[in-house]
């Protein structure tokens, strides 16, 4: 439906444009034939070339920036000042019909309102600013309560200063010459007035603006500074001279440059019209670069590339888990619009695949993306899916891993305030039973007791060994160096230390270096090993830990190592004798 | 004799107190952390005191490192470190920089009261102490080429009281011999042993320590 009313528009707009071209060259033929005296194209075959060129640059820019934004207001505003440029031609007209005459100049009125209403609504169609609306709000009620008042009450014959139209105005309902000639300075000073207004807008946007949407204002925008120093030019003029004379060296050249002012906004509309053409297809072009296999983030960099904002960036939505990650599958936080970001959701078969963060005045990111791009960015939302759940499950075992080593300080400091204390408080009463008992002349109870005290101290060893197993208290205290020192003073084998380093590292780094060398000497005791070399050094953002042997060759694969080191990342690499584990530590 | 003792359990702390006390030795006060250690020291002036090594407010070291505070302000007190750890590192740093009048003691020994006694004498006559188990395992460590191998029984049984912290005399007594061949014996285990430390000189244990940790002697 949305497509059909869409190609409906289009024809309409195409037949207003040939419309428009008709009727700017009759309008030609008319100021260089009847109206030759009263226009400035009847005047100067440049002011001629320059104004029709100017009419009907506005009538393309506005059909051209129809096609390619529909549903934009640009092309339409474009399009009707190129009709109302023509009005003067028609006003000038003498001996025309009084109607015409008469509408031509109401009309004529109309073209800086709304040539100052294309300014600011570019380019998206849309004031966007309070500002900006009030602008055009109160430039067009001027516009229409100077034409009324001037329909009403102005009678030709009565204005000295009148050149263009001292034949007829069939609307005259009765003639207020010094009401007239009010309106005339109003609008004079209103028109300069509206002109610094136009040009402190726009300049304040530039300012706000990102540099991307500075490159699409600029060439719009540098048509309204011109166009607004012309009328401040042209009212300063009129105030001194109030016959606007179309001979006059000083008007003719502020016609000229106000043709060109126009020529150039329909210049820089029709630049945006081929820059975002240009720019689709590059975007188009963007998968068939990406090849079969694209990396991460290749699609994001090609975009940003593509529309030429290095900031752009892709949130790739993932409805399981109900949040934003970007093409690595990390999380993101959902991109939000601000003043000079613009965000456009992408979605694939009624579903939402992304949101693409950009710079604002990139219009239509939506639109420009066809289906290629959006199969593309489907296929990197499944990766970056598949790559977030690989994240959350490294996550996962990191935290298992963790809690499992929390847990094990946690026993080993219970066992030592808990057990071990009450075992210390009892073999110490078992000593004075004994002791009494022995007083008492109680040999067999003072034995017995003996041999409980010595059970209780056995049991006291047992303990204290079983607590360092779990976790040795000087890890945590002392770090990795003097833990390795300890382990080594009681391993079963001969354990020389290395090198190790003397700085600390996050506990769970230190905890799984040290389970690595255990666990390590444990199974060079198992096969048979007398000596074991051990060292630790760190080599840039990672901790190696390293053991050699001179037991047997290895058969067991390491399995808890090989998952303690893989839970925090890193790499363990085996050998029949050998062991080499890679902790990232930063 | 007059001690402080501090242990943040109460239940240890009394029977030590209790033992102490039943030996005929003067606890003057008693002490659940070591802030208020330090103070008690500061106004009691005592002999010696006990401190374990694990109390609050982390449980880590806090005992360690108020025993090092007491042998800096006051060199006159003795400390006995009391530990349920067997671990040479904690011993050695509390020897490092003061290694007469002090001790390091696992935990379930000081409930034989000689055992407890006889090391507070000991600090209380300027030794230093260490406890055997802690010695027991360094000179029972594993080593690729054993240098403790040139040596003979008696000789390893006197590296291992040097260890200890005994004097010479402590030894003669301990192994029912003269002093004299007490010298003679340490002066050959530190030839063969390559130690070059005066072996008189009261830094002696710290030295002999230091050599069955040092990675080159294993």
């Amino acid at each position: 439906m949305a497509r059909v009313s869409v190609r409906r528009a289009n024809i309409a707009r195409l037949a207003a444009g040939a419309v428009a071209l008709a009727y700017g060259l009759t309008a030609l033929a008319v100021a260089r034939g009847p109206g030759a005296l009263t226009t400035y194209a009847g005047q100067s075959d440049l002011a001629a070339a320059l104004a029709v060129v100017a009419g009907l640059a506005l009538v393309v820019a506005g059909v051209a920036t129809s096609f390619a934004r529909p549903d934009g207001r640009i092309g339409d505003l474009a399009l009707l000042a190129g009709f109302v440029w023509f009005a003067p031609f028609w006003a000038g007209w003498n001996g025309g019909p009084p109607l015409i005459l008469s509408l031509g100049t109401l009309a004529a009125g109309f073209a800086v309102p709304l040539l100052v209403h294309l300014v600011l609504a570019y380019p998206s169609g849309r004031l966007r600013s309070r500002g900006a609306r009030v602008l055009v709000a109160a430039v067009y009620l001027e516009a229409a309560l100077s034409a009324l008042g001037r329909a009403l009450f102005r009678d030709p014959f009565f204005d000295p200063s009148c050149w263009e139209n001292c034949t007829a105005n069939v609307f005259l309902v009765r003639s207020l010459p010094r009401v007239a000639h009010g309106i005339q300075d109003t609008d004079l000073w209103f028109a300069a007035a509206t002109a610094a207004a136009l040009t402190s807008v726009c300049v304040w946007r530039l300012a706000r603006a990102s540099r991307q949407t500075r490159r699409t204002l600029w060439p719009v925008l540098t048509g309204g500074f011109v166009l607004a120093a012309v009328t401040i030019a042209h009212s300063v003029a009129l105030d001194r001279m109030p016959l606007e004379d179309p001979t006059d060296p000083a008007f003719v050249s502020i016609f000229v440059v106000g043709c060109v002012a126009v020529i150039d906004l329909a210049l820089g509309l029709l630049w945006a019209v081929a820059s975002a053409r240009l720019q689709r297809r590059s975007v188009a072009r963007i998968v068939a670069q990406l090849g079969d296999a694209p990396a991460p983030g290749s699609l994001e960099s090609a975009l940003a590339k593509a529309i030429g904002d290095p900031e752009l960036r892709i949130a790739y939505w993932l409805p399981a888990s109900r949040r934003y990650v970007d093409a690595r599958g990390r999380p993101v936080e959902e991109p939000l619009a601000t003043s000079s970001r613009a965000v456009t959701p992408l979605v694939r078969g009624g579903r939402r695949v992304a949101v693409v963060a950009h710079a604002t005045g990139i219009a239509e990111l939506e639109r420009e993306i066809g289906p290629a791009v959006r199969l593309a960015l489907e296929n990197e939302r499944l990766q970056a899916e598949v790559l977030a759940q690989l994240h959350d499950l490294r996550e996962s075992r990191t935290r298992i891993v963790e809690t499992g080593d929390t847990e094990r300080r946690r026993l080993e400091r219970d066992l030592h305030d808990g057990a071990q204390q009450r075992l210390l408080a009892l073999s110490y009463d078992l000593r004075a039973a004994g002791a009494a008992s022995e007083g008492e002349g109680d040999l067999e109870t003072a034995s017995l007791l003996g041999q409980a005290t010595g059970d209780a101290r056995i049991a006291l060893g047992e303990l204290r060994e079983l607590a360092q197993g779990i976790h040795p208290a000087i890890l945590t205290e002392a770090g990795l160096g003097p833990a390795l020192a300890t382990l080594a003073e009681a391993a079963p084998v001969a354990v020389e230390i290395g090198e190790t380093p003397g700085e600390r590292y996050p506990a769970p780094v230190e905890t799984a270096a040290y389970f690595v060398v255990a666990e390590a000497i444990d199974d060079a005791a198992r096969r048979g090993a007398s000596y074991a070399a051990v060292g630790a050094l760190r080599h840039e953002q990672r901790l190696v830990v390293k053991l050699a042997d001179d037991g047997s060759a290895r058969t067991s694969e390491m399995i808890h190592v090989a998952d303690r080191v893989g839970a925090l990342g890193g790499r363990l690499e085996i050998e029949p004798t050998t062991l080499r584990a890679e902790i990232p530590c930063a | 004799m007059r001690v402080v003792v501090a242990d943040d359990v109460m239940l240890t702390r009394e029977g030590i107190v209790r033992l102490l006390e039943d030996a005929g030795v003067d606890v003057v006060a008693q002490a659940a952390d070591a802030e208020s250690l330090l103070r008690e020291v500061r106004l009691k002036r005592p002999d010696a005191a006990i401190v374990d090594i694990r109390m609050p407010p982390t449980h880590s070291d806090e005992g360690l490192v108020a025993a090092q505070r007491i042998r800096t302000d006051h060199p006159e007190v003795g400390v006995l470190v009391l530990s349920q750890y067997v671990e040479p590192s904690y011993a050695m740093r509390l020897l490092e920089e003061h290694p007469e009048r002090v001790g390091y003691l696992l935990k379930q020994r000081v409930f034989d009261a000689a055992v407890l006694v006889d090391a507070l004498r000991r600090i209380d006559d300027g030794e230093t102490v260490v406890d055997p188990t802690i010695v027991a395992r360094l000179l029972g460590r594993r080593r690729r080429q054993d240098p403790l191998a040139e040596l003979t029984a008696r000789e390893r049984e006197v590296l291992g009281l040097l260890a200890e912290g005994l004097s010479n005399r402590a030894i003669a007594d301990r192994l029912f011999v003269t002093e004299r061949t007490v010298e003679a014996h340490v002066k050959q285990v530190f030839l063969k042993l390559a130690l070059e430390l005066n072996p008189e000189s009261h830094r002696r244990v710290l030295a002999v320590l230091a050599y069955l940790r040092d990675e080159r002697s294993s």
